[in-house]
C-alpha cells in the first residue's frame, strides 16, 4: 500500500531526488541511468529507492575522490535536521575541488542559512580536521547537526548592505607564502568597495595537509542583516591543466564575489536549493526569501519539490530601479510550507 | 428519643454588641482600616511563606497560558460541524429538525447526510447525525467541532455516551454540549431535580467542571419547545472553538454529495468495475494539495485524480450592516436529503423545483434546456457519434468519424532541406480515441482542411489546432471580442489541453446556440470553467501578445524538459537565467555599443520576467499530465520526438554550481558602479541615510548641552522647517503639500515606533513576544495571497479551508457506490507527507479501566489512529530496568505498557483507541485500550525469555559436561562464556564445546553438581512483529449491515467457533507428587574436629558398645540337688503366697469401690438438699428485693 512513487530518467539531479524522496516518503525510481554509456557507473541503469526513516547518529564515510566532500555534504545538510538522533558524520576524501562547493564555502554560508530556519544549537558545525585537495584527497570533515521536529517559517526579504568581507586563503603542500599572495591580490580589488576586509590564511601541514598540493580562496561577504554571500576559487588540481598564479586566483575570486554580490539576495547562489527546501518543509505559513537569479540546479529543484511535495513557489522578479546601483534582478520566492514534522524523532 | 428543637438565634437589637455591629455597618470598615489598626497582623511574617504564595500565584497564572499557535483560520471559515450523538430513540433527528426549523424556517422531514445551513451573518452550521454504530462514532468524533450529546434523562447515561466521550478524548476533544431530553417523563418534581443534578455532575466529571448541559423539558406536537430550541441555537451560534491539533494539521472533507462518474458502458459490461466517483464538500482543516493522498475511513487509501473548487452552494450573506438575516439568506443545503436548490457543475445538474428561495438565476434556463434535450434524446451517444460530422473549418464539408477511425493523426519525421530542420509530418491513421472524436464533434470540418494541414511544419502543429478551435469557437461565441478569444484559444492549443476539453461543455454550447446567443459572454466563461480550461492560459494570454513565435517555441521546449535550449537559443534569452549559453555575447567587444547592449539586456529582462514562472514550472496544465505528455500530446497525436538532447541533460553532471555570467567584466567601472550601493559605503535609502537619521535624532531630542565642552546645541527643528519651506518654494512641483504631509506622517510613524520600542517592550514577557510573532505570521499568511484570484491562489497554497471543493477519485471499489448509505458519514481525510506509507509503530498503551478483560499479545485488535480504522496484531511489551523490552503475554491491569504494531505511519504524539470488535452492539464497554504513538520504527527490539535446558552427563569436581542444550558445536560456540544456572541455584558458565556428543559442552560451576540437576541457560529471543494491516471497510458493506464488519478472529474466538478444545501438553498437567524416602549417609566428623569436641559429644562415646570381653563376663552358678529342691519349694511357696495376696487385694478393691459409690450417692443427696434449700432462700430474697424496688419506684418508702 506504499504511496505512489515517482519515476525519473537519467543520472542528473540524483541527490535532489533521493533527498526529497527520503523526506517526503515517496518511492522514487530512476531509469535509464547513462543507458547509452558503456560504463554506466552502477551495476545496472535503474535505481529504485524506497525511503525509510533517517537514523542519524555517528556515521563515517570514505567519499569517492572523484567528487569532493561538498557534494555529499550538500545532501547531508538537507537531511541532517530530520534524523532520529543528532548526526555526527565524519567524511573523508577531497575537501576542496572545482566542481562542487567546497567545505569552507558550505561552512560559511549554508550554516547561517539553516540557522535562520531555527536549526541551531551547540552541536551544529562543520569542522575541517584535515584538508585534502583534489585529486588525491585525504581530507577529513566532521559535520554535526542537531535534530529538529519542525522548521520555522522565515521572511528573508531585506538583505541589507554588506558590512564586512571575510575569507580564508588556504594552502597545502605548497609554500605558505601562497596564502599571503592570494590575500594581497584579492584585497586589491575588494578595497575599492569596503575597508573592512580580513582574509585569514590557513596553511595546513603534515598529517593535516592531505595528499595533493593546492591552494585556494573562499570569500564571504556579510550583510548588516546577517546574510552571507560567498565566492571561491581554487588552484587547478595537480597534473590537470595549466597551473594558476595565486595573484590571478585572488583577483578572479574577488571578481566572482562581486558577481555574487551583483546577483545578490539573502541566500547565495549555491544555497538556494537548501533555503527553498527548508521553506517547503516549514509550518503551514508563508515563507519568503529573496534570491538572486535562480541557478539551473535550483530550477530543477523547484520542479522536483513540486513533484514530491505539490508545492509551487510564487516567483516574483524584482527589478532594480533606474538609478539604483544594487546589482541585477532579484527573485522573491514565496511559498506556504507543507507543515512537515520530523517523523523520525522519538517522542518520550 | 424525642426530637429536641434547637434554640433559634436571636439577633440582638440593643446592648453593646448591637451597638458595635451597627457601628461597623455604618462605617463599613475596610481592609485598609484594619491594616492601619493592626499593622502587625499584616506585616511579613515569613519571607519563605511569602515567596511560596507568590510562587503559587505565578504558577496558577502561568498554567492558564497555552502555547501560542499561528491562527490559520481562513477569512471565510467552513461551516461548523455539529455532530448530534446519542443512543437510539433519544431524539436526535427531532433535535436537528427543530434546530433547522429554528434557523431557516424550513422543515426537513428526512435527515439524510450532512445538512448545511446559514445560521448567522458569519456562521454556517453543518449538522450530522451520528447513528448508534461505533464506526460512525469514531469517524465523526474526528471531524466534529461541536458535539451535541443527547441523553435520555428518564433512563440515565448509556454506554454509548461514555464510549463517545472516550473516543473524543483520544482524538482531540471537540466542544461538547450535553442535552437532556425526555424530561417530561418525570412526574415528581423532586426526582426530576435530583436526576438533573446527578446527571450534571457525572457529565462534568467526564467533560470538564462547568460543562454546559442543556435541558429540553418536553415535546409539543412531536417537537421540542420553541423557546428552548431557540436558546440552544443561540448557544451554538456564539460558541467559540479552540483548534484541535489533528484537525488543523490535516485537510478533510465531510462529503455532502457524491456522484458516480463511471462510464455507463463500462458499468454495463462490468458492473463490478472500479468506479470513478466525485465527492463534494466543504474543505476544512488546512490547505489541500491537488493529487495528494487521502484516506476515506471505512473505504481505504486513494490518490485524488483531480480537485477543483466550486462556487459555494450555501454562501454567507453579503456584508451589509444589519442585524438579522433576511429570508433569502437563510439557506439550507443538504443534497443527500434532497435539498439544495439548483446545483450546477461538471458532473450533474440538480434542480429542486419546489419554491425554495435559493438562487435560481441564470442557470435555470440552460440547464432545464439541457435536461430537456437529454430527455428528448432517443438515440444513444454512439449512434449520434456515428451520424455526426466534424468540420475543422467552417464552411467546409464535415469529417465523418468513420474516416477518423481509419486515419487518426500521426506524425512521421521528414527532413526538410529547405529549412534545415526535421519536420514532423502529420499522417492520419486509425489510432484514435473516442474522447477526441467527441470533442471534435461540435465543430464542422472537412477533409480538405486537414489535408492542407498535413503539410504544416512541426511548430505549426499547435497553430493548426488553434485555428481549428478558433473557428469552432467563433461559431459558438459570436459576441466575444475575437482577438482576446483567439489568444485564449491559442493558449489552449499550445498547452494541449484538448484531452481535457470535455464533450459536455461543447455539446452544451451547441444546444444553447439557438437562443442563448445574447448571453454568450457569461456562457463562455462558464463553459470554460466547467470544461477545465485552465485559468492559467487566460492569465498568461496577455504575456503572449508580444511575441507569439518566441513564446511558442519556449513553451514547446519547456514541455520537452528544457532540452533543446541550445538549439533555440537564438530565439530567446533569459538574462536572468544564463545557462552558460551566451556564446553570442561572448564574441561581443565591450568597447563598442555599450548602450545598445544595455538596452538589449533590458529588453531581455523584460522578456524573461513574466516567463520566469513558466520557465520553472511550465504551464500548469502541462504539469498535471507531465508524465503522459511524452507519449501523448493533446490525446490526439503521438509524438516520437528525438530525445537525444534530453538524454544529454538527464545524464549530465549532478552539480549545484552556478556558473557566473561571462558577459560581466568586472574590470570595468560601469560594472563596479552597478553594485556600489550593495555596500555600507554606498548610498543609503532616504530613510536610512546616516545624515537623515542624525537630523531626526536632533529633532527628537532637541537641545542638549555637551557637558565636556559646555557647548549648548540648539534644536534645529524650526530652522529646518523653514528650510523645508524654502525648499518647497523653490521646488518646481506643485503638490508640495502632499509631500510635506507624507514626510510629516513618516516622521510621526517613526517617532511612534521608537516610543513603542522604548516603552512597550519593557515588561513584555517571552510569552507576549511569542504571541506577537504568531500574530504577525498570521497577518502575513492572510495578506500574502489575498489579492490573487482563486485559480492561481490555489496553485500556490493549495485549496484553502472554507472552499467548496469537488474531488475526483478514480478507483473506488464498486461497493462504495452500490452500497452507499447517506446515514453514514463519508469523510475524506488528507494525508500528510509519508502518512500514506505503512511501517512499524511503537506506542504507549493502557487497557481502559472500564474494559473487563485484559488484552492478549497477538490477538488482533482494531485501532482507530489518525483518520484510519484498521485491524492489526499488537505485541505488548514493557521496559525492564536494564532497558530491555520484554514481551508481555497480556497487558497489565492498571499500568501503561508498550505496544508495537505494523500499521500506517502517523506522526508521533497522535492518540489512538482500540476496540476488539466493531460489529453489533454489546452490553459492555467496548473501548479496550487507549494510547499514543511514540515512535515510527523498529528501534525497540522486543524480546521474549527463552530457557535452554541441558543435563549433566559427567561430573568432576566443579566442572561438568552437559548435553542436550545445543545440537551442534557451532551453536555452543555462539554461547561460549554465557552464564548458566541449575534449578537449585548453582551458577556457572559455559566453557567450551565438546566434540562428542554434538552440542555437548564443558561448563564450570560454583559448586559440584549432582547428576539429577537440570541446567538451564536463560536467553532473550527477539520477536518479530506480525505484519497485519487490515483497514476496516465498513462503508463497503451492504446497507443495513454496515455495523457488522468482522475481520480476523482471535485464536480464542476461532476455537470457540470451531469447537476446538485445546489439548494440553502432558508436561503441563499436574501429577500427584511422590517422594522417595531419602537415605542419609552416616555423619563423618574429621579427626581434628573430634579432638576439639567436648568429651560428652565425642563420637566415640556416642557409638554403641561392642561385645563384653570374656574376662569381664560372670561365671554361671550350678546348684547342688538339695539346694535345688529347697529353691524349688521356696518358689512354689512364694507363688502360692502371691496368689493369695492377689485375691485378697482384689476383694479389698471391690469392697472399697462399693464404699466409694455409696459415699458418692450420699454426697449427691446432700447436695440436692442443699441446693433446694438455697433455691428457696434465693427466691425469697429476690421477691423481697423486687418488692423493695417496686416500692422505691413508686416513690413511697414503705419499708426500709
Amino acid at each position: 500500500m506504499a504511496s505512489h512513487g515517482l519515476t525519473y530518467e537519467g543520472c542528473n539531479f540524483l541527490r535532489q531526488r533521493l533527498v526529497l524522496s527520503a523526506l517526503s516518503g515517496k518511492r522514487v525510481k530512476i531509469k535509464n541511468i547513462r543507458s547509452k554509456d558503456d560504463e554506466p557507473g552502477l551495476r545496472g541503469t535503474v535505481l529504485v529507492y524506497q525511503p525509510g526513516l533517517l537514523y542519524g547518529g555517528t556515521v563515517e564515510h570514505d567519499c569517492n575522490p572523484q567528487r569532493s566532500i561538498g557534494y555529499y555534504l550538500e545532501a547531508l545538510l538537507m537531511l541532517g535536521p530530520f534524523m532520529k538522533s543528532p548526526l555526527k558524520a565524519t567524511l573523508r576524501g577531497v575537501t576542496n575541488d572545482l566542481t562542487d562547493p567546497t567545505v569552507d564555502l558550505l561552512k560559511s554560508t549554508a550554516l547561517p542559512v539553516m540557522k535562520k530556519f531555527g536549526i541551531d544549537g551547540e552541536g551544529f558545525d562543520i569542522k575541517v580536521v584535515k584538508r585534502g585537495m583534489a585529486p588525491g584527497g585525504g581530507g577529513e570533515v566532521v559535520f554535526t547537526c542537531p535534530v529538529r521536529k519542525t522548521v520555522r517559517p522565515v521572511q528573508l526579504t531585506d538583505p541589507g548592505k554588506i558590512k564586512r568581507i571575510r575569507g580564508v586563503a588556504y594552502s597545502v603542500r605548497v609554500s605558505p607564502q601562497m596564502g599571503n599572495r592570494i590575500v594581497e591580490s584579492a584585497r586589491g580589488i575588494l578595497n575599492q568597495f569596503l575597508p573592512d576586509i580580513y582574509i585569514y590564511t590557513d596553511h595546513m601541514k603534515g598529517a593535516n595537509s592531505g595528499k595533493s598540493p593546492g591552494f585556494g580562496l573562499t570569500l564571504v561577504a556579510e550583510t548588516l542583516n546577517g546574510y552571507f554571500l560567498s565566492a571561491e576559487m581554487l588552484s587547478t588540481p595537480q597534473g590537470q591543466g595549466d597551473p594558476i598564479l595565486p595573484e590571478d586566483l585572488g583577483r578572479n575570486c574577488a571578481k566572482l564575489l562581486l558577481e555574487e554580490i551583483y546577483r545578490g539576495g539573502c541566500v547565495d547562489s549555491s544555497n538556494q536549493s537548501l533555503a527553498l527546501l527548508l521553506m517547503t518543509l516549514g509550518q503551514q505559513d508563508v515563507s519568503k526569501v529573496l534570491l538572486g537569479p535562480l541557478s539551473p540546479y535550483t530550477i530543477e529543484f523547484l520542479r522536483h519539490i513540486r513533484d514530491f511535495f505539490q508545492i509551487m513557489f510564487k516567483i516574483e522578479v524584482q527589478k532594480p530601479l533606474e538609478d539604483e546601483r544594487k546589482g541585477g534582478d532579484k527573485v522573491l520566492m514565496t511559498c506556504v510550507g507543507v507543515g512537515y514534522s520530523n517523523i523520525s524523532k522519538t517522542l518520550k | 428519643m424525642p426530637f429536641k428543637k434547637q434554640k433559634q438565634h436571636q439577633q440582638k437589637h440593643s446592648g453593646p454588641k448591637a451597638e458595635k455591629k451597627k457601628l461597623k455597618k455604618q462605617n463599613g470598615s475596610t481592609e485598609e482600616d484594619e491594616r492601619k489598626r493592626n499593622p502587625k497582623a499584616f506585616a511579613v511574617q515569613s519571607a519563605v511563606r511569602m515567596a511560596k504564595t507568590f510562587h503559587r500565584a505565578q504558577d496558577i497564572k502561568t498554567k492558564k497560558h497555552h502555547v501560542p499557535v499561528v491562527d490559520r483560520t481562513p477569512l471565510e471559515p467552513p461551516p461548523i460541524v455539529i455532530v448530534v450523538v446519542g443512543p437510539p430513540k433519544v431524539g436526535k433527528s427531532t433535535l436537528i429538525r427543530c434546530l433547522i426549523k429554528n434557523f431557516t424556517r424550513q422543515k426537513l422531514t428526512d435527515i439524510c447526510g450532512p445538512v448545511t445551513i446559514v445560521s448567522g451573518k458569519k456562521r454556517r452550521l453543518t449538522f450530522m447525525e451520528c447513528n448508534n454504530d461505533i464506526n460512525s462514532m469514531i469517524d465523526l468524533a474526528k471531524v466534529a467541532d461541536l458535539v451535541l450529546m443527547l441523553i435520555d434523562a428518564s433512563f440515565g447515561f448509556e454506554m454509548e455516551t461514555f464510549e463517545f466521550l472516550n473516543i473524543c478524548q483520544v482524538h482531540g476533544f471537540p466542544r461538547i454540549m450535553g442535552v437532556l431530553t425526555h424530561l417530561d417523563a418525570f412526574k415528581n418534581n423532586k426526582t426530576l431535580r435530583k436526576t438533573k443534578k446527578n446527571l450534571k455532575h457525572r457529565f462534568w466529571t467526564e467533560v470538564y467542571q462547568g460543562a454546559k448541559l442543556f435541558y429540553l423539558s418536553g415535546m409539543v406536537y412531536g417537537e421540542y419547545q420553541n423557546q428552548e430550541v431557540k436558546n440552544l441555537g443561540r448557544f451554538i451560534s456564539v460558541m467559540k472553538f479552540r483548534p484541535l491539533v489533528w484537525q488543523t494539521s490535516h485537510p478533510y472533507i465531510l462529503a455532502d454529495r457524491i456522484e458516480d462518474l463511471t462510464d455507463p458502458e463500462r458499468l454495463r459490461t462490468d458492473p463490478k468495475c472500479d468506479r470513478t466517483v466525485s465527492l463534494y464538500g466543504y474543505l476544512r482543516g488546512t490547505h489541500l494539495k491537488n493529487k495528494g493522498q487521502v484516506h476515506i475511513p471505512g473505504v481505504g487509501d486513494f490518490q485524488m485524480s483531480d480537485v477543483n473548487f466550486l462556487p459555494d452552494p450555501c454562501p454567507l450573506p453579503g456584508t451589509q450592516k444589519k442585524r438579522a438575516l433576511n429570508e433569502k439568506e437563510r439557506l439550507l443545503y443538504a443534497p443527500m436529503a434532497g435539498v439544495g436548490g439548483v446545483v450546477y457543475d461538471k458532473d450533474a445538474v440538480y434542480i429542486d423545483l419546489p419554491a425554495n428561495h435559493v438562487k435560481q438565476l441564470q442557470e435555470v434556463r440552460p440547464t432545464t434546456e439541457l435536461v430537456q434535450s437529454l430527455i428528448e434524446t432517443h438515440v444513444t451517444l454512439d449512434a449520434k457519434m456515428a451520424a455526426s460530422k466534424v468540420s475543422l473549418f467552417s464552411g467546409s464539408a464535415g469529417l465523418d468519424p468513420t474516416d477518423i477511425m481509419q486515419e487518426g493523426l500521426r506524425e512521421i519525421h521528414v527532413w526538410d532541406a529547405h529549412t534545415q530542420t526535421q519536420r514532423r509530418k502529420v499522417v492520419f491513421t486509425g489510432l484514435e480515441e473516442e474522447e477526441d472524436d467527441v470533442s471534435g464533434s461540435s465543430s464542422d470540418e472537412d477533409d480538405d482542411g486537414s489535408d492542407q494541414e498535413n503539410q504544416e511544419e512541426e511548430d505549426d502543429l499547435s497553430t493548426f489546432l488553434k485555428e481549428v478551435r478558433d473557428k469552432s469557437e467563433k461559431a459558438t461565441k459570436g459576441s466575444t471580442p475575437p482577438v482576446k478569444k483567439r489568444k485564449l484559444e491559442e493558449m489552449q492549443g499550445e498547452e494541449e489541453v484538448i484531452a481535457e476539453a470535455p464533450a459536455f461543455a461543447d455539446s452544451e454550447d451547441e444546444l444553447e446556440r439557438g437562443e442563448a446567443d445574447s448571453e454568450g459572454e457569461g456562457e463562455a466563461e462558464r463553459a470554460g470553467d466547467s470544461g477545465h480550461c485552465s485559468k492559467e492560459s487566460e492569465e498568461d494570454s496577455d504575456d503572449e501578445e508580444d511575441g507569439d513565435e518566441d513564446d511558442e517555441s519556449m513553451e514547446e521546449e519547456i514541455g520537452a524538459d528544457d532540452s533543446d535550449e541550445e538549439e533555440e537559443q537564438g530565439k530567446y534569452h533569459s538574462g536572468l537565467f544564463t545557462f552558460s549559453l551566451c556564446s553570442i555575447l561572448w564574441t561581443f567587444k565591450w568597447k563598442e555599443g555599450l548602450q545598445q547592449k544595455a538596452s538589449a539586456a533590458f529588453l531581455r529582462h523584460q522578456e524573461a520576467a513574466p516567463n520566469l514562472r513558466k520557465l520553472v514550472y511550465g504551464s500548469v496544465v502541462e504539469a498535471e499530465d507531465s508524465e503522459e505528455e511524452e507519449e501523448e500530446l493533446g490525446g490526439l497525436f503521438r509524438v516520437n520526438r528525438p530525445q537525444k538532447s534530453k538524454k544529454v541533460q538527464a545524464d549530465a553532471l549532478d552539480c549545484s554550481h552556478f556558473n557566473p555570467d561571462i558577459s560581466h567584466n568586472w574590470e570595468l567601472e560601469e560594472m563596479l558602479n552597478s553594485i556600489r550601493d550593495c555596500f555600507v559605503t554606498g548610498q543609503w535609502e532616504e530613510g536610512q541615510d546616516a545624515a537623515t537619521l542624525l537630523k531626526e535624532d536632533e529633532e527628537l531630542y532637541g537641545d542638549f548641552e555637551d557637558l565636556e565642552t559646555g557647548k549648548v546645541h540648539k534644536g534645529t527643528t524650526g530652522e529646518q522647517d523653514q528650510a523645508e519651506v524654502r525648499d518647497s518654494e523653490y521646488s518646481v512641483k506643485m503638490d508640495d503639500e502632499e509631500v510635506q504631509k507624507n514626510k510629516r506622517l513618516e516622521k510621526k510613524r517613526r517617532l511612534k515606533e521608537r516610543f513603542d520600542t522604548e516603552y512597550d517592550d519593557g515588561d513584555a514577557t517571552y510569552f507576549d513576544d511569542l504571541k506577537e510573532e504568531m500574530q504577525k505570521q498570521a497577518e502575513l499568511n492572510r495578506a500574502e495571497f489575498e489579492d490573487m484570484d482563486d485559480e492561481s491562489r490555489v496553485q500556490y497554497e493549495g485549496f484553502r479551508p472554507g472552499m467548496y471543493v469537488r474531488l475526483e477519485i478514480s478507483s473506488l471499489p464498486c461497493e462504495f457506490v452500490t452500497n452507499f448509505d447517506p446515514h453514514y458519514p463519508v469523510i475524506i481525510g488528507g494525508l500528510g507527507t509519508s502518512e500514506g506509507n505503512v511501517g512499524y509503530l511503537q506506542m504507549r498503551l493502557k487497557k481502559h479501566r472500564w474494559y473487563e478483560r485484559i488484552l492478549k499479545t497477538r490477538d488482533p485488535l482494531i485501532l482507530s489512529l489518525g483518520w484510519r480504522r484498521f485491524q492489526t496484531i499488537p505485541l505488548y511489551h514493557i521496559e525492564d530496568h536494564n532497558g530491555r523490552h520484554r514481551l508481555l503475554k497480556y497487558t497489565p491491569q492498571h499500568m501503561h505498557c508498550g505496544a508495537s504494531i505494523w500499521g500506517p505511519i502517523t506522526p508521533q504524539g497522535t492518540g489512538f483507541l482500540a476496540v476488539q470488535s466493531v460489529s453489533g452492539v454489546k452490553a459492555n464497554f467496548r473501548i479496550a485500550a487507549t494510547g499514543v504513538v511514540l515512535d515510527l520504527d523498529k528501534s525497540v527490539t522486543i524480546v521474549k525469555k527463552l530457557k535452554l535446558i541441558g543435563y549433566p552427563y559427567k561430573i568432576f569436581q566443579n566442572t561438568c559436561f552437559i548435553k542436550g542444550m545445543f545440537n551442534t558445536v557451532l551453536e555452543v560456540a555462539k554461547f561460549e562464556g554465557a552464564s548458566i544456572r541449575t534449578v537449585s541455584g548453582v551458577r556457572g558458565q559455559i566453557k567450551k564445546a565438546l566434540s562428542t556428543p554434538p552440542g555437548a559442552f564443558r561448563a564450570t560451576f560454583e559448586d559440584r553438581l549432582l547428576m539429577s540437576d537440570i541446567v538451564f541457560l536463560r536467553s532473550w529471543y527477539p520477536v518479530s512483529i506480525p505484519q497485519l494491516y487490515n483497514p476496516v471497510t465498513s462503508l463497503l458493506l451492504p446497507v443495513g449491515q454496515k455495523d457488522s464488519w468482522s475481520g480476523m478472529r482471535t485464536v480464542g474466538q476461532l476455537k470457540h467457533d470451531l469447537g476446538v478444545r485445546n489439548k494440553p501438553s502432558i508436561d503441563s498437567l499436574y501429577k500427584p507428587i511422590t517422594r522417595a524416602p531419602r537415605h542419609f549417609n552416616p555423619l563423618h566428623i574429621p579427626k581434628e574436629l573430634q579432638k576439639a569436641l567436648p568429651f560428652k559429644s565425642k563420637p566415640k562415646l556416642l557409638q554403641p558398645k561392642g561385645k563384653v570381653p570374656r574376662d569381664l563376663k560372670r561365671a554361671s552358678v550350678i546348684r547342688e540337688p538339695h539346694e535345688r529342691k529347697v529353691a524349688e519349694l521356696l518358689r512354689a511357696l512364694s507363688t502360692v503366697h502371691h496368689y493369695k495376696k492377689k485375691v485378697a487385694q482384689r476383694a479389698h478393691h471391690a469392697k472399697h469401690k462399693e464404699f466409694l459409690q455409696q459415699k458418692e450417692k450420699d454426697e449427691e443427696a446432700k447436695m440436692k438438699r442443699m441446693k433446694d434449700a438455697r433455691k428457696k432462700l434465693y427466691r425469697i430474697m429476690g421477691q423481697k428485693d423486687q418488692k423493695k424496688q417496686r416500692s422505691s419506684l413508686k416513690g413511697t418508702p414503705q419499708d426500709d
